[in-house]
């Protein structure tokens, strides 16, 4: 492990952790523009976060253990999924730092305790929610899966450091699989965030709640761990999808120039797909649960088309 | 010297059948207690042995007797085996362990002598199995592993239920030798030896039948879909320690069988190695899917491991496919994803069978619907199997998912490489593979939450008490054996001269360590520490009840009506009324019932044709005399006939 890579570690995970709230603001205004409302501040999440972190945390009765360790759990697993997915700079790839497979894991170990602390207060909301969650990530996974294939296909790496350095020197791939798989992993994104039209994060209804529901339980800096990292999650998946299609400004040496211009970069990148996202959860209505799978069959289709056009190509 | 130190061991687990058995079949604990320290000093020599040839020790061959030039009882240790003995010896020590205190709270008085006997005799015949050096001493031990295996599922043959587990269990089991033996036999008259050699190429017809009956003789007994169907009905009936020695290490018996006369017997063709993919797919997924439905807590362990031995298959599916076509890089990289993973499931499924064997324990059903709460009651045992959960849902840093990553590695950097046919094959089988893993983590949500978490759903549940502490070591041993194996993976490998593209479990672990201490020491530096405790948020309800929390069968509905065309749910209902426009409701009956397709659609009409099939050839035995002489009478006429003809 070379001093570079410690420093990129540093880096990455002071830069995901300050600019993940920003974009889930943003998503939240671009909403409230679209239904006409002033909508809260672009920095409301960390006002949140902050003022979460003074509040007291309140257990239930019949909580075990998982309750109390799952917010640290979930943090750190998302944390070292951070260090999967550089934001501003790509080092040399240490110790399978980078594998896809793995950072795919990463995400699941986090969804593994936030499904059971769900289910650990005896609450039927949270329950709900698990039960949901698990399945619509299970039956996303063969998606997911097959467009991360397609990405090795394509970049003949399972590393995403390797990834992004490729398309950093070489700049973007082809046009059909640029869109197909833009497509697919902004599907990906949309479901794994727990967005429109699969969940929505806004409401705290029985009917609609999946992510809210399983963390409704949770209290003062637990929250603010719970939100946080959900957070995080949203800006490393669009950070996959920009730094692969919209490669440019992606620093791969270390010079504080450089760097500061990828940061510049990848806000501005983060803000305009900030943005895209607020539009297109406007502009469609939550899902019945049991339409879901359509929709993934949809991102399934996408991604086998990426492969077949490379097989055949 | 190793020879002597394996032999030894035998002789010892040897020792540990016949004391209980024959010469003090009194109902003793000192005499179990005794056979079971020669289960735990036996397998910790045989470890012994076996890390030794895995680390490249010289392979241990001698013969034991031979009555006759062709047959003989020899034996051979090589690495496949040793890896293999290895799984034996870490399962059994700690099943022995627990064993000693499990076995005592069971009823049956002296019959337990026999239990623990068994139990010995069992291990002996799969380390025997295991270490044949040809088929004829191979399918014996096969045969004597079979046959005491059966005496531990009937354990508690009073139970109508455990009688009916058995003897399907039996039946299967018996099917599952008859292959075997048909194979070998096919082999013998190929080759004309018994001995465990390469059979040459290209495959000749009877080559072939041989491979078929292998492989349908090893799905049986691995549990394989179409022919798993002893599985769920065995393992709820036998005692918790006999389920781990027969999921954990019976089934991997099923795979080092597989992968031997794979390796060393046959050369395969490029369709073997699809239809060992297909059908590893297929368990996996269909497993794991009938795990997500089942409430019987051993019996979703069961499903589980169906589940788990498709994965397995599919890698040496792909081990095949991979040495046929030429990237011989890839095809080790499978296998050693399908050993390791044999090795990983032995640990963590027989962790999950003996702490699910203590929570059936402390609340005297299986039935997860009826339990809950118990993480507060029992914190060590419910410890134990989140390990084993979060082990079996392959989540990092754990050992499931670094065997199964080796399998993932395999497929994605193969897929750019292969022809355009098995790329879609490949495809498949991934997202195949992509589905299973994560509806296994859906499963062991649904399973611990249940089991574990919120409130108790039964008075049992609620007045449960954790375990003693020898049904606390065994499988204390098996978790931190599954923590230590997924975060040294890399660094094993490479001691044992494998160089594979592993990502380092062990910078992951740590690196997850110093995120949670970092965010632990953020958290008590600048946030509140208060903490209260207080009810669930309920939306105004007087107080929280444990009928209304999230069952299993709800945690899995949504996934149920997904999978409905898989499950063929028959739904029922019928209403009768008082007045002719059907206004005033009587009575009706509704009824939802989960049709067991593989049953209905593939046993049942087996057996049907096998019952109907000995009613025609029984009308031929009336038991009246004068039948039986008309018998003789034609045949001997016909046999006249016959000579005079020719």
């Amino acid at each position: 492990m070379t001093f570079d890579f410690i420093l990129y570690l540093a880096i990455n995970t002071i830069v995901v952790l300050a600019t993940a709230p920003l974009f889930i603001s943003l998503i939240k205004k671009v909403k409230a523009w679209t239904q006409g409302r002033q909508g809260p501040s672009v920095f409301q999440t960390y006002y949140t976060i902050v003022k979460l972190l003074k509040k007291e945390v309140i257990y239930a009765h019949p909580s075990s253990r998982i309750m109390r360790f799952t917010p640290l759990v979930n943090m750190a697993a998302i944390l070292v999924a951070a260090l999967f997915v550089p934001l501003v700079f790509v080092p040399e790839p240490v110790g399978g730092i980078g594998n896809i497979i793995l950072f795919l894991y990463l995400l699941a170990l986090a969804k593994f305790f936030m499904a059971l602390a769900g289910l650990d207060a005896g609450s039927s909301f949270g329950g709900m929610g698990s039960s949901r969650e698990m399945s619509i990530s299970a039956i996303i996974e063969p998606t997911t899966i097959i467009v991360f294939a397609a990405l090795a296909f394509v970049f003949k790496t399972l590393n995403i450091f390797d990834m992004f350095a490729f398309s950093a020197a070489n700049g973007t791939v082809t046009t059909p699989i640029l869109i197909l798989t833009g497509i697919s992993l902004f599907i990906i994104l949309i479901v794994e965030t727990s967005r429109i039209p699969v969940d929505n994060p806004e409401t705290h209804l029985e009917l609609t709640m999946i992510h809210e529901g399983m963390i409704l339980e949770q209290s003062g800096r637990n929250l603010a761990l719970m939100e946080l990292s959900a957070a995080i999650k949203l800006t490393l998946l669009m950070a996959l999808l920009v730094n692969l299609i919209m490669p440019f400004g992606l620093a791969t040496t270390l010079t504080l120039a450089g760097l500061l211009i990828a940061t510049v970069f990848f806000i501005l990148k983060g803000v305009v797909l900030s943005g895209i996202i607020g539009l297109f959860e406007s502009s469609m209505t939550k899902m019945r649960f049991f339409q879901l799978p359509s929709l993934f069959a949809m991102a399934f289709f996408f991604s086998t088309l990426i492969i077949i056009i490379e097989v055949f190509a | 010297m190793y020879t002597e130190l394996f032999l030894l061991a035998v002789t010892i687990l040897t020792a540990g059948f016949f004391i209980p058995v024959v010469l003090c079949n009194r109902d003793l604990r000192i005499v179990r207690t005794l056979a079971l320290s020669c289960t735990i000093l036996s397998s910790v020599i045989l470890g012994l042995v076996s890390v030794v040839i895995l680390l490249g020790g010289d392979p241990i061959a001698f013969t034991a007797s031979q009555p006759f030039a062709e047959f003989s009882l020899s034996f051979v240790i090589d690495r496949l085996a040793a890896f293999f003995l290895l799984i034996i010896a870490a399962v059994s020590a700690c099943v022995a362990l627990y064993a000693t205190e499990y076995y005592e709270h069971l009823g049956g008085g002296s019959r337990r002598n026999l239990l623990t006997g068994c139990t010995n005799l069992f291990i002996l015949a799969m380390v025997l199995v295991v270490a044949s050096a040809n088929t004829i001493s191979f399918f014996f031990f096969w045969e004597l592993m079979a046959a005491s295996s059966f005496i531990l599922v009937m354990y508690e043959y009073d139970n109508p239920e455990t009688r009916k587990a058995g003897i399907f269990y039996f039946i299967m089991t018996q099917l599952s030798t008859l292959f075997v033996l048909f194979g070998i036999l096919a082999l013998a008259v190929q080759t004309g030896s018994f001995s465990l050699a390469a059979a040459g190429s290209p495959a000749t017809p009877l080559i072939i039948v041989a491979f078929l009956s292998l492989f349908i003789g090893f799905s049986i007994k691995g549990g394989i879909i179409p022919f798993h169907k002893w599985l769920p009905y065995a393992h709820p009936a036998s005692p918790s320690p006999v389920s781990a020695l027969m999921s954990g290490v019976m089934l991997k018996i099923a795979v080092y069988g597989l992968v031997r006369f794979l390796m060393d017997v046959f050369s395969p063709d490029l369709w073997w190695g699809i239809t060992i993919l297909l059908f590893g797919s297929l368990s996996a997924v269909l497993g794991v899917i009938y795990a997500l439905k089942e409430h019987d807590l051993k019996g979703m362990l069961a499903y589980s491991s169906i589940e788990n031995i498709g994965i397995i298959f599919m890698g040496i599916g792909l081990y095949v496919i991979f040495s046929v076509t030429g990237f011989s890089v890839y095809a080790t990289l499978s296998l050693l994803g399908a050993l390791f993973h044999s090795l990983n499931h032995a640990l963590f499924k027989s962790l999950l069978f003996l702490s699910a064997g203590s929570v059936v324990h402390a609340t005297h059903t299986r039935d997860i619907e009826h339990m809950g709460g118990l993480a507060r009651r029992m914190p060590w045992t419910s410890a134990l199997f989140f390990t084993g959960s979060v082990a079996i849902a392959a989540l990092p840093p754990l050992n499931g998912f670094a065997s199964e990553i080796l399998i993932y590695i395999a497929i994605f950097s193969s897929i750019t490489e292969v022809d355009s046919l098995l790329k879609v094959l490949l495809l498949v089988c991934l997202a195949l593979f992509a589905l299973t893993s994560a509806l296994s983590a859906a499963c062991f949500v649904k399973a611990f939450g249940s089991v574990f978490l919120a409130l108790p759903r039964s008075a049992e549940s609620a007045g449960a008490t954790e375990v003693s502490r020898a049904m606390l070591a065994g499988p204390g041993i098996l978790a931190l054996a599954c923590i230590f194996l997924g975060l040294c993976a890399y660094q094993l490998f490479l001691l044992a001269g494998f160089s594979v593209p592993l990502p380092d479990m062990f910078l992951v672990g740590f690196l997850l360590l110093v995120m949670a201490t970092l965010i632990a020491i953020f958290l008590y530096l600048f946030a509140s520490r208060a903490e209260r405790t207080s009810e669930t948020w309920g939306c105004g309800t007087h107080f929280q009840q444990a009928s209304a929390e999230y069952t299993g069968h709800g945690f899995s509905e949504p996934l149920d009506i997904i999978f409905s065309s898989i499950y063929r749910t028959r739904i029922k209902n019928e209403r009768v009324f008082f007045d002719k426009k059907n206004c005033i409701f009587k009575e009706g009956t509704a009824e939802i019932r989960l049709m067991k397709v593989f049953e209905e659609y593939l046993y049942l009409p087996l057996a049907r044709f096998g019952l109907r099939l000995s009613t025609i050839i029984s009308r031929f035995q009336n038991g009246c005399l004068d039948t039986y002489l008309l018998y003789v009478f034609v045949t001997v006429i016909l046999v006249f006939l016959f000579l005079g003809w020719f």
